[in-house]
Order: C-alpha cells, then sequence, then structure tokens
C-alpha cells in the first residue's frame, strides 16, 4: 500500500532514443492505475522504471515517499506480473508461489508463533501459498510443474506468487494478452476482484483500451512517450482531450469529419455533408460559454451516436452500406457517403425494427442522423479538443502535465491525496518546466481549473476512502488477527466470503492442503 | 489417375530412403571397422606384434592385464589423463555457463567486440600458441614430470572461448525469469543459481561431456609439456610411445588394449548423460 510518484521521469536509451518524455504522475494509495496506449508509447518501458528493470535516465520515481530510483528491483516492495507470466519451469506451482517468500531474509515477526524470525517459517509459507493458491482456485495444480497448467492456469499462478508477497504496489506488464478472448474476460472480471481483495496499490500496462477501461480507477493514455491524458475512463470517454485519446478510447474507433462550426447568436450548428445539424444540449452550452466563435473544426463522432433510419428527415444524410459486421448484441455498420467519406456506425439490435432489419444490408442506401449531444469538437491543425480544458503543451505540441507536486510528510499521512502547490520546485529541469508552464497563455485559467478538479477530486477521494471503511468493516473479523499477529493460525480475511458462500468447497480444500502438508512433510522443498 | 500420382509419389519416396539408408549404412560400417579392429586386437594374446589378422589367433585377457600389472606406466597415465579431464571438466563447466550468461545478459562497454575477438581467435589452431605457453609453464615449472598441472591451468584458462553453444541456449531463455526473480527477491547470482542453472541442464551436461572428452584425447600439447619424461604423459601420448618403430612389435597389442581400456570412461559417461547431451545440442540450436 503506498503512494506512487513518477517526477519528470524520462527514459533515454544509448543517449540517443527517448522512450518516455518527462513522465509525471502521482498516483494514490490503493489507487488502480492503468496506462494504455498503442506498441511503442512507452507503458511498459515506465512500468519497468517503476519496477527497477530499467534505469531511469532522468527524473525521479518515489514509491511511499521513498526515492527507489537506485534501488534493486528486491528492494522496492514491489510485485510483478509479467506478460508472458515468467514461470519457473523447473519449480512446482507451490515452489513457484513460495519463492519470493523462500528468498526473503528480513527480520520480521513469524505471523503463526509471533516471533521474531529471518525471513518467513515453513509453516508460514505453507499457510500463504495454500491461501493465495485457495483464493486463485488453484489448489488442485499446487504440485504440478507449469508446463501441465493451461494459460490461464498459468497466469492465475503468476498473480498468486504475486500476491503471496507483502508488497506496496502490484505491477501489471500486459497480463491477459497471451490469452484467448474468452479467457481474457474471465480473467478481467478476477483482477477486479482480486483488486478488491488485495488492497494495494496497481499499475496496469495494456494496450487494450477495454481492459483499461473497466479495470483502471484512472487511465494514463500514452503516446510515443508523452501522456495524452490522464483521467477517469468516462472522462477519457466523455471528454477526450484531443482526437489521439478519442480515436484510441472506444470501440469501433471514432468518426471524424472535417467541417464548419456555425454560430449564429448563441446557437451553433455544424455543417454536415449539406446538411445543418444543430449543437444542442450541454455540448451547445460548453461552446457558448467559451466563447467558441464560427471556425473549421474537425468533428468527432462515435458510432454508439449515430443513427441509421430508412426514412429521411431533415437532418439525416443518405449513406450507402457497404459491410455489416454482426457482433450478436449489435451490429457494426460501415456505411459511405456520396462523397466517398467512410462512416461506421453500432447499432444495437434489440432496437431495431424488422423493416430497419431487412432493409440494413450491403449496397441498400439508409438514411444517417447524428446526436448532437455526443459530437466532439476538435482543432484541426493541433487536434486538441475545443471544450476541454487548458493545457501545458511543449515544443511539440503535446501535453505535458505539471510536475508531481511534493508534500511534506505530516500531509502525506494526514490524507495522502495530491493538492496542487503553488512553489516552484528546486530541481533545474522542475524549474524549466515551471517556466514552460507560466509562459503558456491561459496557465492562469489552468490553475484554477485544476484547483477546481483537486477539490473535486479530494471530494471523491474522501468518499472513496469512506467506502473503503466500510468495506474494511465489514471485514474487520478477519484484520485484527492480522494487524496484532497473535493468533496461532493466521486467518485470511477473504475465507469470510468464501466459507459464506461454498463451506463445503472449504473443508474439502482444507482436507486436500492438510493432505499436502502432510505429503509434503515439515518443509517442503519442492522437486529438489 | 489421381491414386495413380500418389502411388508413383509414395514408391519414389521409399526408393530415396532405401538409397539414404544404404548409404548410411556403407559410412557408419566404415567408420566402426577401425573401433572393432582396434577391439578384437586387444584380445589377441597370440602375438604382441602388428599383423594382417584381423580375428584374433587366441582370445585372452593378457593385454589388459598387462596393462595393470605395474610393468609398465599405464596406469601412471591413465591416472594423469582421469585427473585433467576432471579438473577440466568441472573448471570449463563452470567458466563456460559463467562467461555464456554474462554475454548472454549482460549488456556492457565492447561485449560485441569481445564476442568479435573471440570468435576470431577461436579460428586459429590452438597449437600456433603451443611454444609461447610451452615458455611460459616452463618458467613456471609446470613442464616434464609437472605437465599435468600445466594442461590444467591451460585448458581451464582458455575455457571461455568456447561459451557460444552455451550462450545460444541462454538465449532462448526469455530475460523475463530474471526479471521475475529480480523482482521475487533474488540477487544476480541468486538468479544464476536458482533459476537459470537448473534450467540449464542439458547444456551443463554438454559442456561436462565436451570438456571431459576434450583433455582425454590431447596429444600435441601434453607431449610437448611432458618432455618425454613418462610421468607428465598422458594416456595419448604415452600410449603413441608404443607405436614408435623401436616398441611396436613389442608392444602393439597393448597398445589396442590401452585404446580400449581408454574409451571405457567416455563410452559409460556418454551412455549415462546422452539423453541430455542430445536436447543440449539442439536446445541450444533451435529452440525458439
Amino acid at each position: 500500500m503506498a503512494r506512487v510518484q513518477l517526477i519528470n521521469v524520462k527514459k533515454i536509451y544509448q543517449g540517443k532514443v527517448t522512450a518516455v518524455h518527462d513522465f509525471n504522475l502521482d498516483i494514490k494509495d490503493k489507487e488502480f492505475v492503468v496506462f494504455v496506449g498503442p506498441s511503442g508509447c512507452g507503458k511498459s518501458t515506465t512500468l519497468r522504471m517503476v519496477a527497477g528493470l530499467e534505469d531511469i535516465s532522468e527524473g525521479i520515481c518515489k514509491i511511499d515517499g521513498e526515492v527507489v530510483n537506485d534501488l534493486l528491483p528486491k528492494d522496492r516492495h514491489i510485485s510483478m506480473v509479467f506478460q508472458n507470466y515468467a514461470l519457473y519451469p523447473h519449480l512446482t506451482v507451490f515452489e513457484n508461489m513460495a519463492f519470493p517468500l523462500r528468498l526473503n531474509k528480513r527480520v520480521r515477526t513469524d505471523s503463526i508463533t509471533g516471533k521474531t524470525i529471518k525471513g518467513y517459517s515453513q509453516d508460514e509459507i505453507f499457510q500463504k501459498v495454500t491461501e493465495a493458491a485457495k483464493v486463485l482456485n488453484i489448489t488442485q495444480y499446487l504440485t504440478r510443474k507449469p508446463k501441465a497448467l493451461s494459460g490461464g492456469q498459468r497466469q492465475r499462478v503468476a498473480i498468486g506468487r504475486a500476491m503471496v508477497k507483502d508488497c506496496k504496489v502490484f505491477l501489471m506488464d500486459e497480463p491477459l494478452s497471451n490469452l484467448d478472448a474468452k479467457l481474457r474476460n474471465q480473467m478481467r472480471a478476477e483482477i477486479i476482484l482480486l483488486r478488491k481483495r488485495i488492497q494495494t496499490t496497481f499499475i496496469y500496462v495494456t494496450h487494450d483500451q477495454t481492459e483499461a477501461m473497466t479495470l483502471g480507477d484512472r487511465i494514463v493514455c500514452m503516446r510515443d512517450g508523452f501522456i495524452m491524458q490522464v483521467g477517469t475512463p468516462t472522462e477519457l470517454f466523455e471528454m477526450p482531450d484531443n482526437l489521439f485519446v478519442a480515436q484510441f478510447i472506444g470501440a469501433p474507433m471514432m468518426n471524424t469529419f472535417n467541417t464548419e462550426l456555425i454560430r449564429e447568436g448563441k446557437s451553433y450548428s455544424v455543417n454536415l455533408f449539406d446538411v445543418k445539424i444543430p449543437v444542442t444540449g450541454e455540448k451547445g452550452d460548453m461552446l457558448l460559454k467559451k466563447d467558441i466563435e464560427s471556425r473549421p473544426i474537425l468533428l468527432g463522432v462515435r458510432p454508439e451516436h449515430m443513427a441509421l433510419s430508412v426514412k429521411q428527415d431533415k437532418a439525416s444524410i443518405p449513406v450507402t452500406v457497404e459491410v455489416c459486421e454482426m457482433m450478436g448484441s449489435e451490429i457494426h455498420v460501415h456505411v459511405t457517403t456520396k462523397d466517398d467519406t467512410k462512416i461506421i456506425v453500432r447499432i444495437p439490435t434489440i432496437n431495431m425494427t424488422q423493416e430497419e432489419k431487412d432493409k440494413i444490408i450491403p449496397g441498400n442506401e439508409v438514411f444517417l442522423s447524428f446526436e448532437a449531444k455526443a459530437m466532439h469538437f476538435f482543432d484541426p491543425e493541433d487536434e486538441k479538443n475545443l471544450l476541454a480544458g487548458p493545457r501545458a503543451v511543449n515544443s511539440k505540441g503535446l501535453i505535458v502535465l505539471p510536475p508531481v507536486e511534493e508534500q511534506p510528510e505530516d500531509e502525506e499521512n494526514a490524507g495522502g491525496e495530491e493538492e496542487a502547490k503553488e512553489e516552484p520546485k528546486s530541481d533545474a529541469n522542475q524549474e524549466e518546466l515551471a517556466k514552460q508552464i507560466a509562459a503558456l497563455k491561459e496557465a492562469e485559467e489552468a490553475a484554477k481549473k485544476a484547483k477546481e478538479e483537486a477539490e473535486a477530486a479530494k471530494a471523491e477521494a474522501e468518499a472513496a476512502k469512506a467506502a473503503a471503511e466500510a468495506i474494511k468493516a465489514e471485514e474487520a473479523p478477519a484484520e485484527p488477527a492480522k494487524e496484532e499477529g497473535k493468533s496461532p493460525i493466521k486467518r485470511h480475511k477473504y475465507d469470510v466470503d468464501i466459507e459464506k458462500h461454498n463451506k463445503e468447497r472449504e473443508k474439502k480444500e482444507a482436507a486436500e492442503a492438510e493432505a499436502l502438508k502432510h505429503k509434503r512433510g515439515p518443509k517442503p522443498k519442492g522437486d529438489k | 489417375m489421381a491414386t495413380k500420382k500418389l502411388a508413383s509419389l509414395s514408391g519414389r519416396r521409399r526408393a530415396g530412403n532405401i538409397a539414404s539408408y544404404i548409404g548410411l549404412t556403407l559410412i557408419s560400417i566404415i567408420w566402426i571397422i577401425p573401433f572393432i579392429f582396434l577391439v578384437l586386437q586387444s584380445f589377441d594374446v597370440a602375438t604382441t606384434s602388428l599383423t594382417g589378422n584381423v580375428w584374433p589367433q587366441k582370445w585372452g585377457f593378457d593385454n589388459f592385464i598387462f596393462l595393470f600389472s605395474g610393468d609398465c606406466d599405464f596406469l601412471q597415465w591413465y591416472f594423469n589423463t582421469f585427473i585433467i579431464a576432471l579438473c577440466v571438466c568441472v573448471g570449463q563447466t563452470i567458466m563456460q555457463i559463467m562467461m555464456a550468461y554474462a554475454l548472454s545478459r549482460f549488456r556492457f562497454r565492447l561485449r560485441k567486440a569481445m564476442m568479435n575477438v573471440m570468435l576470431v581467435l577461436g579460428m586459429f589452431p590452438g597449437f600456433l600458441t603451443m611454444i609461447v605457453l610451452y615458455e611460459v609453464l616452463k618458467t613456471l615449472g609446470m613442464t616434464g614430470e609437472n605437465a599435468v598441472p600445466g594442461l590444467i591451468l591451460v585448458s581451464i584458462a582458455s575455457s571461455g572461448m568456447g561459451y557460444y553453444v552455451a550462450k545460444g541456449f541462454l538465449d532462448t531463455m526469455p530475460k523475463s525469469l530474471d526479471e521475475a526473480a529480480m523482482v521475487d527477491g533474488a540477487n544476480r547470482f541468486q538468479v544464476f543459481y536458482k533459476v537459470i542453472m537448473p534450467l540449464c541442464k542439458p547444456i551443463v551436461i554438454y559442456i561436462i561431456l565436451t570438456s571431459f572428452m576434450g583433455p582425454w584425447g590431447d596429444y600435441i600439447f601434453a607431449a610437448t609439456l611432458a618432455k618425454n619424461i613418462s610421468e607428465g604423459f598422458n594416456v595419448a601420448t604415452g600410449l603413441s610411445t608404443w607405436l614408435s618403430q623401436a616398441n611396436i612389435d613389442s608392444y602393439y597389442k597393448y597398445f589396442c588394449a590401452g585404446g580400449v581400456v581408454v574409451a571405457i570412461p567416455v563410452i559409460v559417461l556418454f551412455l549415462f548423460l546422452q539423453k541430455y547431451y542430445v536436447e543440449g545440442v539442439t536446445g541450444g540450436a533451435v529452440k525458439g
């Protein structure tokens, strides 16, 4: 359980290739942050820098307030799940999971006997491994070697190995990308449950936007080593900062059209394929609030915010159906306009009438309409969202987030939430960055907005904290034993749920574990 | 029509296979004849000289008994060779696997240059350096009757050069294994001996076999260092003295028996480790 801070972190390979530029991020305690982006965007590199598997070329990485730049991975109190699981092929599942515990030689208090010992006792290792195996439902595979397991089972073992270690930060590098689609969905759900059980900070790397959206409290969308946007899944989906984020998040990809935003008094409209579509609702109000005049724009409309009809109305455009992709609950319809613009529309099949089902087939002409309140307006030159808050940009026109502010220890302990801080940092890079930010035209407004956002985030965090406390209170019966270390047998807090839901299975598994313990003897040595 | 074509294809394949097997059998016979000849001659106790007979005139173990009777220095040579082979085997295995691990996993300045230099140096025949090494070892007092430590030293010192196969094998091992172990709390040495070494079993066996067999058959360098002093001979050097013009008539059959005895440890070792040997070579070469 720890806060992770990345301050102006850079990764430069061989002094030439910069893989990660000025990465600034403050990950709150127990937060689940997902790094998402296309291949080569620097997300894995950043994660590996946190893990200590890559050197940090510039900047600072802090875990739980401690600068870890020069610490070895083993001293960072982290656990990691690798893309290819990285299980030790010569060891059994039990030994794989026990591996980090056997290597731990720190002086600590034994949770079973209460004595001060170096590392973990054999009984404690056995207990921890079997508990984790039970949670992951791999108890029956403990004596097997990894080669005798399926992909999903191996993945569970890899998670189990990371789980048994008392870590501050849980790192996952595309752990689901080697699984088939069905298993991936299943494991995704299990990771969500796991996250609820293990109250720790998670950093998860993926190139799959669905994983990012479903798992993350916050998503860090990256491109070419730069952070493009940081925000909650909803923020990224509903208010993308730029066209890249807009098109990366959401499937199928957002449709874009070069067109004109027209202002007539207090009302706005867009001219699309010679049809004037009024911009109504919240988006219209936001445009007015920003006082945006008539101008050329890049209009973005998500496929689910369009509709196809067999009847024409005054705001619809005639299009020809090219391809229909039946997805089950929805159809992705590829259509083309008269000027050969290609558009993808997503239609839920449940809402389709029989007439629509008959007419929306390749080759037919249908009519396309737009949901004006869900339109996105981008600057055609820098591809930034006209309605998004002002952002600091660097010389390449890419977003530079303000550096993570240092907080006094007492503040960190008090709440753990990050607050905007006005004092410049002593570090030369940060001063330079601060100057760049100060030079921006709308810096003042940004600071104001940031403050508002921080307040909102604080309120949200407080609510989350209250919720976490409520959950903790629910799990209270198992917790005191863990903290005090007085109970001879430490019961895992999740056991409560398991017992509640499946007592019979619990008994069976306990018997199996006991049998295994006897089989292995007091000092399990694997297959050596 | 299609069936006829298929039958013709199958027939051609069968004919090709038969031709291949005939060719391979002939090559095998040619290859194995000297060994059979050697073994048969070692059991011929009718005469000690080289005769035209392949099949022994009189069967017996006298030639073998002579080797271990103390009437000749064969036991000394055999012991020398065994000590050299054992020490070199241990030393080379450790050196080669560590060298291969370092070159496979670490990235350091001049790494590639070093590998290239070793590749080029490896192309020169080893005996080119013999004179220089002889002078160095002579200075250190490791020639003549003290040739054994000299041979061990030279063989172990140059063992890092043969890292290629082991490095190839290690390169096929995912680096994420090392990384996972490091995250789990292992230091570099723990990663090496707790994770990498157990997985390197096939290639370790391969190195053990090759490094054991190397000194067992070494002649030129061993003969140079021993300087005609029998106490410093290994079996190859010692047995070769029995083939000199002066000795061939008196010792030829003993030479054959010595050849058979020399082959025994290598054959036994090979039989025990054969499975891993094959696995090691193919694993290092093609495993993706």
